[in-house]
């Protein structure tokens, strides 16, 4: 008669410890090979465990209710001298790397904790992507770079037709598509274009040119294109205001918080320069740059893309006539900016070759009617294209 | 073992050192200043008012006597029971206080406990704790003196507790094979906190121990002011002319405690306190003094007047000063801030803020 | 422009600091007439004589103590320990003396020594010819602590260490005392200390060591540019103050830290700049810190090539990181 020690064998993929729910047999008994010895509860499923030989229990080397891993001895039992020798539990093929403890495993699948690096839990706040909904590829299921940027791996319930690559609607994309949506959804929407002689313009920002670099900012046409709104937005303050649909009110806001639409590689974001109007065309600019840089980094902060009450979105730089932005609900107006081109234009009855520059208003028609909006518009052109105006904003 | 003046004011005139009538009432008055001072001093602990004192009550003489033998370019690596050799060779008293004190004006920016005196005006090297490290450094200060050709010595004072360390040994052994200008003045003052001498050595005694290193040792009464003045006197002139290094071993007793921390009643007895009661070095020194005509009663009290009041008058004016700024624990660890000690100044000042 | 390895250049600069310098003293045992046990101080007693070059009694406490006492009356002292192994009993000097006269002094009494000790191993000296035990002086505020791995380096830093207003450790590692040739130029030129050094630029691991592991470290580039890991070697020359901007910006860049020392791991100089990286740069962390170190034991004899981390060792920790 010879003894032998049963280990927990590998009862399926990954799972590396059960726990011991019931015996079936007990101390003494002679046991038949298949006969079904324990039942053990593991994470992914309870398995009764069979005998691998015909013998007799010698003893029992753990109890019900304790926790045992695979290759871990669970019983000894007495079997024929001649009898082949038990097989030796094969080595569970998961990815655990050696020296890494088991309960790895564990954790993962009992926690809600996500495993993955400080490098790439970084990632997921500049993308905004809540870690936790990811699927983690890596080792031991840890969230990897590419898990977070979504890149490879392809939902696994679509079709998946040759020809075809499919990309994860994630993070920064998912969001502007979520905004987008409820904005043309929820707002009457007009956009209202009209063009305006930035000549003058051109020539005040050259002369603004020296002063700004004195104090270590470029100066944009935007500054200068936002102290032409301020004016209009006292003006006309319904254009300044949000539409407060649970209550039916409009609410006038006499602060003013111009949101830019700036262009980063994870998609459209619009940080926010709050009191616009207290700031100087040099303290608009470093701002603008600021905003901007930490935009494209990925650092803005909460409180740097809330609150705007009215946004301004720049096209120029990549070119078009004119547009139809989306107002960035829940504002009630956005104003696009466009290319400066030199057209030939008809002044004091001669043609003339002008710096010219459309303008795109679109805007909540629930709120304001079209010769308001209009009249908006008129406004900062007015004053964009009278350098007189212009200055005695600016100063 | 040289004595001039017995207990009794007794003297032998023809031991006698060359010194002048002034000198002689300077060095009375010294060893009261440093006698009243270590009394005060005790109080102020007791009170609360200072944390840490080292008195050196009863061992006057050796300080003083010692001190007197000196040049001002001479170096001194003193002990922390040496308040006397810093107030003799000119430290002002509320130095001393202030390095009590801890305060803003401490020389040492209050940097460490209590009689951990440290002056360069008066070339006093700054005292640390462990005993017996200032012996080899006293050595190295001694051959560079000799190397600049500067004509100047460099005396060190330690206690019979130090002649057991390791340094000792090393230092002695330094200073006979590059035959420096050192005094290594050992205040045998009996007891290195609760050990006897008689179990810190098994040497007859600890003058002796210079032979074994290729000079000379010199036995002395510690608390004849004028037989120490004049061994150290004879030490330093010889060292100043080439000569090398000498052993002195000033046999004194410590009247008090080793520190406000200790209580000698534990390991000592009455009848040895009284004993040496009899030997008090200035009493011998007052009684010597009225013999030779040189100080009345009247004269007695008025300079113990003086030094009660300059004492209480300094604590006052040490007490009003504040202590030191927070940033300050934070310069000095190096001649420049290195920017990992900048950070914690400026995370400790924000804090604060 | 001579060709030295790394002794010759301690002797270089020894000498014509010692020219340049008329207060300068070197003293330790052998150091005068032997010229040194690694023939660091040759020459020296010849050219300048016994009152300069100093053949002390065997007291490492009364070599560093005679130092103090030397530098405080305003003397160069260049004291060397022969071997960092028998540093021990002038460990008071050090720590209770040397690195805090500055301070407790309220800068009164600013001590300057420079100490120089061999240390590492692979000398086949086993445990008291081979120690590396830099951690304990790092960890002493007061003290400044360099290490060559160059001759080049060893001549500027050198320099800097005597002429720096504080006490410096100036370890030298012994294995590469001969070993390592370069050219060293004439004439005056310092390293500032604190300031590490770029061996080679890479993109993938940051590898950062020091002392005689930087020619491990520098055996293992190529082994691991085979398995195209670009790979970026720091050698930090300065131990304390350290260059935590060169160390940063580096893992900024790769996201994956090896730190090798011979030192032994546990309470090492690695661990520090592992916390130091942890706490400044988490977020760019793509792997674990590793540190490839010696084994906490004391150093053995027989097997010391098993001891000492090798390129291979190396190799395979910055193989982990690249793939964790």
């Amino acid at each position: 008669m010879v003894q032998y020690e049963f280990k927990l064998p590998d009862i399926g993929e990954g799972v590396a410890e059960g726990e011991i729910l019931k015996w079936l047999v007990k101390e003494g008994e002679t046991v038949k090979e298949d006969q079904s010895l324990v039942e053990v509860m593991t994470d992914k499923v309870n398995v009764q465990i069979p005998s691998p030989r015909n013998g007799t229990i010698a003893r029992t080397l753990a109890k019900e209710g304790e926790v045992v891993k695979v290759g871990q001895g669970i019983l000894v039992i007495e079997v024929d001298a001649g009898s082949a020798p038990l097989p030796i539990p094969v080595e569970s093929k998961e990815q655990v790397a050696p020296h890494e403890p088991v309960q790895t495993m564990q954790t993962q699948s009992s926690a809600d904790r996500v495993l993955a690096t400080p490098a790439t839990r970084r990632l997921a706040r500049e993308l905004a992507v809540d870690i936790a909904q990811v699927k983690g590829t890596g080792p031991n299921g840890r969230v990897t770079d590419e898990d977070i940027k979504g890149m490879g791996q392809p939902s696994s319930e679509a079709p998946h037709r040759a020809g075809e690559q499919r990309v994860p609607l994630r993070g920064v994309r998912k969001t502007i598509a979520e905004r987008m949506v409820k904005s043309i959804h929820t707002i009457a929407q007009v956009t209202h274009v009209d063009e305006a002689d930035v000549t003058e313009l051109v020539l005040l920002k050259e002369a603004f040119k020296g002063s700004a670099e004195k104090r270590g900012v470029k100066l944009t046409f935007l500054p200068l294109i936002i102290k032409a709104v301020i004016p209009a937005l006292k003006e006309f303050p319904y254009v300044n205001s949000s539409l407060d649909e649970k209550v039916g009110e409009i609410v006038l806001k006499n602060y003013y918080n111009l949101g830019v639409a700036t262009e980063t590689e994870q998609g459209l974001l619009v940080p926010v320069i709050r009191d616009a109007d207290r700031k100087d065309i040099f303290e608009l600019s470093a701002e603008i740059e600021r905003l901007a840089a930490k935009a494209r980094s990925g650092e803005l902060g909460l409180e740097e893309v809330h609150g705007s009450t009215f946004t301004i979105t720049n096209l120029g730089s990549v070119g078009g006539l004119f547009a139809t932005p989306i107002v960035n609900y829940p504002e009630v107006a956005i104003l696009g900016v466009h290319k400066i081109t030199k057209r030939a234009v008809v002044r004091d009855g001669k043609i003339e070759a002008r710096d010219m520059m459309y303008l795109s208003l679109s805007f909540d028609h629930r709120v304001i009617d079209g010769a308001y909006a209009a009249r908006f518009l008129n406004g900062i052109i007015d004053t964009i294209q009278d350098p007189k105006k212009l200055l005695s904003e600016i100063l | 073992m040289l004595q001039v003046v017995r207990a009794d004011g007794e003297y032998d005139s023809k031991l006698e050192p060359n010194l002048r009538d002034e000198d002689l009432r300077k060095m009375y008055r010294y060893m009261l200043l440093v006698r009243r001072f270590n009394e005060r001093m005790l109080l102020l602990q007791r009170q609360g008012r200072i944390g840490f004192f080292i008195e050196s009550t009863g061992e006057e003489a050796s300080q003083i006597g010692s001190a007197f033998a000196l040049n001002k370019s001479d170096w001194v690596y003193e002990s922390y029971r040496d308040p006397g050799v810093c107030l003799f060779r000119g430290v002002p008293l509320k130095a001393l206080i202030d390095q009590l004190m801890a305060n803003a004006d401490d020389a040492n920016k209050g940097r460490q406990m209590g009689v951990h005196w440290g002056y360069r005006d008066w070339n006093l090297v700054s005292v640390s704790s462990p005993v017996g490290c200032r012996l080899s450094q006293a050595v190295g200060t001694a051959y560079a003196a000799k190397f600049k050709k500067d004509n100047a010595v460099c005396m060190t004072s330690f206690g019979d507790g130090a002649t057991s360390q390791g340094e000792f040994h090393s230092a002695m052994n330094f200073a006979g094979v590059f035959n420096v200008p050192v005094i290594f003045l050992c205040q045998n003052n009996q007891y290195a906190i609760s050990l006897p001498v008689r179990r810190q050595t098994a040497s007859a005694n600890i003058a002796m121990k210079a032979e074994a290193y290729g000079f000379e040792g010199v036995l002395v009464d510690g608390n004849d002011v004028l037989a120490v003045y004049k061994v150290t006197k004879a030490a330093v002139d010889k060292a100043r002319s080439g000569g090398g290094p000498t052993l002195i071993e000033a046999v004194t007793y410590r009247m008090g405690g080793h520190s406000s921390s200790d209580d000698p009643t534990k390991y000592r007895s009455s009848e040895e306190l009284e004993l040496w009661k009899t030997r008090d070095p200035i009493t011998r020194f007052r009684r010597y003094l009225a013999k030779k005509g040189l100080l009345t009663e009247q004269d007695d009290r008025k300079v113990q007047d003086e030094v009660e009041n300059e004492i209480v008058t300094t604590i006052k004016e040490s007490e009003k000063v504040p202590p030191p700024t927070s940033f300050s624990m934070f310069t000095d660890v190096y001649a420049e801030m290195p920017w990992h000690i900048k950070e914690e100044a400026d995370e400790l000042m924000k804090e604060k803020s | 422009m001579a060709v030295l390895n790394i002794v010759q250049a301690v002797n270089r600069t020894l000498r014509e600091e010692m020219r340049r310098n008329g207060n300068m003293i070197v003293l330790g045992e052998d150091v005068g007439k032997n010229g040194g046990v690694f023939r660091a101080t040759e020459g020296l007693l010849d050219e300048f004589g016994a009152e300069r070059v100093l053949d002390t009694p065997l007291s490492e406490d009364g070599i560093v103590g005679m130092a103090i006492g030397m530098s405080l009356y305003g003397l160069l002292p260049v004291a060397e320990i022969q071997f960092m192994d028998f540093i021990y009993p002038a460990f008071n000097q050090i720590v209770s003396e040397l690195a805090k006269l500055r301070y407790r002094s309220g800068g009164q009494y600013p001590a300057h020594v420079v100490i120089r000790t061999p240390y590492g191993g692979g000398v086949k000296g086993g445990h008291y010819h081979s120690q590396s035990t830099e951690a304990y002086f790092i960890h002493t505020p007061g003290l400044t602590v360099v290490t060559p791995s160059s001759p080049y380096d060893t001549k500027g830093l050198l320099l800097s260490a005597m002429r720096s207003p504080d006490p410096v450790i100036f370890l030298e590692p012994k294995r590469l005392y001969r070993t390592v040739k370069e050219e060293v130029p004439e004439g005056e030129y310092l390293i500032p200390i604190g300031k590490a050094k770029v061996v080679q630029e890479g993109t993938d691991i940051t590898l950062i060591s020091w002392g005689p592991m930087v020619q491990t470290c520098k055996e293992a580039l190529p082994l691991a540019a085979k398995e195209n890991l670009s790979v970026e070697l720091i050698d930090l020359r300065s131990l304390m103050p350290f260059d935590i901007e060169t160390i940063i910006d580096s893992v900024k860049k790769t996201g994956r830290v090896v730190i090798a020392h011979e030192a032994t791991k546990i309470a090492g100089f690695g661990a520090e700049i592992s916390a130091q990286i942890s706490e400044r740069a988490v977020d760019s962390l793509k792997a674990p810190i590793a540190r490839v170190a010696g084994y906490d034991t004391p150093f053995p004899y027989a097997l010391e090539s098993a001891y000492l981390p090798s390129p291979e060792r190396i190799l395979r920790a910055l193989r982990k990181a690249s793939s964790y």
